[in-house]
This record gives C-alpha cells, sequence and structure tokens, in this order.
C-alpha cells in the first residue's frame, strides 16, 4: 500500500503553502529553529535509544517538510519576482527614429536661404522706395531662414547626441540583460534544489525511524504481552485524541492522492488502549465507469507506542486489508492510507487528509 | 515594503502599456513630412507664376505653413510619446536597481543561512557516525544524511556565487541607470530644440507672408491693397495694376 508518508506530506504541506500565499523569510526561518528545537541531539541518541524516539522522529520529519516546503514557496516567488522585474532590461531601449525628421529639410532651407540672400544682393543698390521695401522685407526673411537654419542644426546636434546616449545605453543593457539572465535561471533553480533537500530529508527521517525500529523490534513473545498489557500508555507528544473522534473529508480544498475522495467519514474509538473505528467513502470517478465509488470498512486494533497507527480491515464485502491514521501537522488534521486486497469493480487504495468534526 | 516594489511595478508597466502607438505615431509623423516636403520643395516655383496679388499667393504660403505646422504638430506627438516611454524605461530601470541592491542583501543572509545549515548537518553527521557503533543500523541512514550534507555544500556554494554576483550587479545597475538619465537627458535636449525649430518655422512662414504682402503692395498703386487680408479679391485686377 504505502503511499510515500512524505510524497503525501510534501503534497499536503504544498497545499497549504498555496492556500496560505506568499511565505517569507522570517516565518520560515521559525519553521527552522521549530525544525532544529524538535531534532535536538536525534542522531547521537539514535544510537542508544529505542522506539521511544520515533515521534521525535516524526515530528523532527514535518518540521523539516514544513521548513523546506515553506522555503522552497519563498525561494521561487523572489525568483518569479526577479524575473517580472528584470523584465525590463530584456525589450530593446526606445529612441526617437530618424526617419521623423530627416537631414533634407536643412537642404531646403539652406536653398531658400541662399535664393533670399542672392535676391537681396541684386536690389543692394536699388533706390527705388518700393524695391527698398522689398528688400526689407527679404531681409527680414533672410533672417527668419537664418534663425530657422540654426535652429535645426541645434536640433540636428540634439538628435546625434540622443543617437549616441541610446546606443551607449543599448548596448549596456544588452550586457547586462545576458548576465541577469542567466542569475535569473540560477534563482529559479534555488527552489529546485530545496525541494530535492525536502524530499531527502523526509527520505532520511524515515530511514533513520526504520533503523532505530529494526534494531528495537521485539521478539514474538514480547509482543503477545505487550498485546495484554494495559493500553493506557499514549505515544510520548503523540495523545489519543489526534486519532480517535469523528473525521471528514473538506467539502473544498481537500487533499488527497490517487482517486479523489467525494465524501469521507470516518469514526475512531478507543477504550483501554484498543481502537475500533468506522470508515465510509464515496469517490469521484469517471462517469460510466464499472468501478464501485463506495468503500465502507471496519477496524480494530491496539493502539501502538508509535505516530503511525496500523489496523487490519475488513471491508463490507469480506475483503482484508489495512488502514495507517497519521496525525498531520495540524492537531485536528489526519492522514488515512487505506489498502485492501484488489477486486474487480471496487477501489482499493485511498490516500487523503481528513478534518476532525 | 514588498507591496511599495509591487506597486512601482504596477505602476511602470501601466505606464509602459498606456504609451501610445509610437509606429503610428512615427508613420503619421513621416505622412505628414512627406505631404510638407512636396509642397515646400516647390512653393517658390509656384509662386514665380502667379502675381504677388494674386490670391493664390497668399493661399500657395498658407497651404505650406498649415502644413509645416501639421507636420510639426505631428512630429511633438511623436517625440512626446517616446519620451513619456523612455522615462517611464528609467523609472522601471530605477525600481530594478533597487529591487537588485534588496536582493543582494538577501542573498548574503541566504549565504549565512546555508552556512548554518551546513554547519547543522556536519554535528549531525559526526552524532550519526558515533551512533552507529552502535547501533549498525543506522548505516543506510548515514549514507542518506552524505546526500543532504552534499546537497546541503552545493547550495552553500551556488549561495556564495549568487551574494557575489548580486554585490557585483548593483554598480553595474547602478551605471546602467545613468546611462538611462543620460538617454532622458538627450531626448529633454532633443525635444526642447525640436520646440524651438518649431518657433522658428513658424517665424519663416510670418516673414515669407509678410514678404509676399509687400511683394503685392508695391506692385499696386498706392499701395493700399492686402492680399492676406483680401485673399478672395480678383488675381486680375492684380494683374491689370501689374
Amino acid at each position: 500500500m504505502k503511499l510515500s508518508r512524505m510524497r503525501f506530506a510534501g503534497i499536503w504541506i504544498c497545499g497549504a503553502a498555496s492556500l496560505m500565499g506568499q511565505t517569507s523569510r522570517e516565518a520560515y526561518r521559525q519553521d527552522y529553529d521549530a525544525w532544529r528545537e524538535v531534532h535536538a541531539n536525534l542522531e547521537r541518541d539514535a544510537g542508544s535509544g529505542g522506539a521511544t524516539l520515533i515521534p521525535q522522529v516524526d515530528r523532527a520529519a514535518a518540521r523539516v517538510a514544513a521548513f523546506g516546503t515553506n522555503r522552497a514557496a519563498f525561494a521561487k516567488a523572489a525568483a518569479q519576482t526577479a524575473a517580472q522585474q528584470r523584465q525590463v532590461l530584456q525589450a530593446v531601449t526606445t529612441r526617437p527614429s530618424p526617419d521623423v525628421a530627416p537631414p533634407a529639410v536643412s537642404d531646403l532651407v539652406k536653398s531658400d536661404l541662399q535664393t533670399v540672400t542672392k535676391t537681396i544682393a541684386r536690389f543692394a543698390d536699388d533706390k527705388d522706395r518700393g524695391i527698398q521695401q522689398l528688400r526689407q522685407s527679404l531681409e527680414r526673411e533672410r533672417d527668419a531662414l537664418a534663425a530657422l537654419n540654426e535652429s535645426i542644426e541645434a536640433r540636428q546636434k540634439a538628435v546625434a547626441a540622443t543617437t549616441a546616449a541610446a546606443t551607449t545605453l543599448e548596448q549596456g543593457r544588452v550586457r547586462i540583460a545576458e548576465t541577469m539572465s542567466a542569475e535569473t535561471t540560477a534563482l529559479s533553480q534555488n527552489s529546485v534544489e530545496l525541494e530535492k533537500e525536502t524530499a531527502a530529508w523526509a527520505v532520511y527521517y524515515e530511514g533513520l525511524a526504520k533503523a532505530i525500529q529494526i534494531a528495537n523490534a521485539p521478539p514474538p513473545p514480547r509482543v503477545e504481552v505487550t498485546t495484554v498489557a494495559p493500553r493506557n500508555d499514549t505515544p510520548p507528544g503523540i495523545p489519543r485524541a489526534r486519532y480517535v473522534g469523528a473525521w471528514t473529508y473538506p467539502i473544498s480544498n481537500g487533499i488527497f492522492h490517487g482517486a479523489q475522495p467525494e465524501f469521507v467519514d470516518l469514526v475512531v474509538h478507543e477504550a483501554n488502549g484498543h481502537a475500533d473505528g468506522t470508515l465510509f467513502a464515496r469517490f469521484k470517478l469517471p462517469a460510466g465507469g464499472a468501478t464501485d465509488p463506495l468503500v465502507r470498512f471496519d477496524f480494530q486494533g491496539d493502539f501502538a507506542n508509535a505516530a503511525l497507527q496500523r489496523f487490519p480491515v475488513v471491508t463490507s464485502e469480506g475483503t482484508a486489508g489495512t488502514i495507517e491514521l497519521i496525525p498531520g501537522p495540524a492537531f485536528n488534521l489526519l492522514e488515512i492510507n487505506f489498502l485492501t486486497d484488489p477486486r474487480p469493480g471496487k477501489i482499493n487504495v485511498g490516500n487523503f487528509i481528513l478534518v476532525k468534526k | 515594503m514588498k507591496r511599495v516594489a509591487w506597486l512601482s511595478l504596477f505602476v511602470c508597466s501601466a505606464s509602459l502599456a498606456q504609451t501610445p502607438d509610437l509606429t503610428a505615431l512615427e508613420q503619421t509623423a513621416q505622412k505628414r513630412h512627406a505631404e510638407w516636403e512636396t509642397q515646400a520643395k516647390s512653393l517658390e516655383e509656384r509662386l514665380a507664376r502667379i502675381l504677388p496679388c494674386d490670391a493664390r499667393s497668399a493661399g500657395a504660403i498658407a497651404e505650406v505653413k498649415g502644413l509645416s505646422e501639421a507636420r510639426l504638430a505631428a512630429l511633438s506627438d511623436y517625440m512626446r510619446a517616446v519620451s513619456a516611454k523612455a522615462f517611464a524605461e528609467t523609472a522601471a530601470a530605477r525600481n530594478l536597481l533597487i529591487a537588485e541592491e534588496r536582493r543582494a542583501i538577501e542573498a548574503v543572509r541566504e549565504r549565512a543561512d546555508a552556512g548554518q545549515e551546513q554547519t547543522a548537518v556536519d554535528i549531525q553527521s559526526d552524532g550519526l557516525l558515533q551512533s552507529i557503533n552502535q547501533r549498525s543500523s543506522l548505516r543506510d541512514a548515514q549514507k542518506l544524511l552524505e546526500q543532504i550534507t552534499a546537497l546541503i555544500r552545493q547550495r552553500l556554494t551556488e549561495s556564495e556565487r549568487q551574494a557575489d554576483a548580486a554585490e557585483k550587479m548593483s554598480p553595474v545597475l547602478r551605471d546602467l541607470l545613468a546611462k538611462f538619465e543620460a538617454r532622458d537627458a538627450a531626448l529633454q535636449n532633443e525635444s526642447a530644440a525640436f520646440e524651438a525649430e518649431r518657433t522658428r518655422w513658424s517665424g519663416y512662414y510670418s516673414a515669407r507672408q509678410a514678404r509676399a504682402q509687400t511683394e503685392c503692395s508695391i506692385t499696386q498703386i498706392g499701395g493700399a491693397q492686402n492680399p492676406a487680408a483680401q485673399p478672395a479679391k480678383s488675381p486680375a485686377k492684380g494683374k491689370a495694376k501689374q
């Protein structure tokens, strides 16, 4: 059955992170501190400690998963923001088109200026009053043309200066954009690497727990003793209330792996360390399929001295299987894994998070 | 702070988005230029064939003046749009510099965090090595921890490189921002030069109209006729007095 716990935890935390929106550096640093605090000297204690360490391992695994997920989400958001802000360097910088004011304008003005100047010279010695008036008028026009020519030259110089400044800017932009692009890629890779680390931590804690459990596996006679012993003991740090009660699948934003539940109702009772419960679920399946969407089974067994509780299951059709109850990151959350023997037209695997009613 | 950065980014993108279509404005400016240029080049030749007091003389100058004003108005619209877009780019570059400076600080923190995590995992490795002597089943866990240590070491190296790159990026961006600002200053100068030229074009056409009036008045007996004031009066009259 073993849908990997850490994979599921990863999915759960990712979902939670996306619901929470953007995370912050302070938040993931708090997660880090919490993780280190829970982790304490786990490796040193693993040499001599027994099964009592397992809840600590589970807590540390949950903490590092929360830290890793939040941190990766932060890195991802930071990379996305950086990529957006750096877009400004991806576009060619603006400069005026040289075609809107061609140099031919200057030639036209110069030509008119020459003509007017020549005409003035032709009338220079003419004493006629009318001609003198015309000459004065031409002189005013010449002055206007000269001033215009001067301003055209000034503008052409300004255009040349703009062109030079825009060219220098564009060259600089292209150079920096290349470097920036490489850095943006590196930034986006950060979250990928952090996700790898988070997954590696989950595998590590799983391995650590297994190593501790293997070394401390009690021999069969002691199992008998454990079975008949009083059941009031509670795994350190994990109260029975984390398993016992009525649980349901949330109407929205439910977290699952595999078949999607439409609804799930789970009731778990406890008496003297003995658990018994019933799970009733309906799954969303493709329309027209032959698979029965309903699953119903009962289970019972003794609570183990560990975070993960595993019980044998018998479905309403008499099929055997197992169910695992795993406390979620919050007090009111419970992860469920179940696996029954495969039967045609029946769902035999389920994995989802329930909320306490 | 994050909100301010986002707001600036939004404002910048909004201002970039609101920039009028430069291509359309450029095409209009080119069209107006071509319209004016055709008439302006042939103006003197056309005027030479019209008698000074012929209303067509004043009309031809007024037409070219009008085309010149339309050309300069289109050019002014285009220059304004170019400047607006350029200034928005500069504002975005300024915001980028601020963001990158913050990122450089963040990168230093990241480097410190990675260093702290490296130390913590080294301590874990030491602890696990000691525990293996007591419980050999921890060997697999130790291998997994070694893999994690390698990942963290790799991340530490990368975070050092990123912090370094971010630190070097700030002065480079400051230099680029100075280039953006130099381009904007040049654009402002160009706009100012263009506006000065626009005024001179107006002055020139006024002088040209004044000369046309003088040409008319000195060819009139008594010199009372004003073609600009009475442009519709019969060209034949002017011709008769020639």
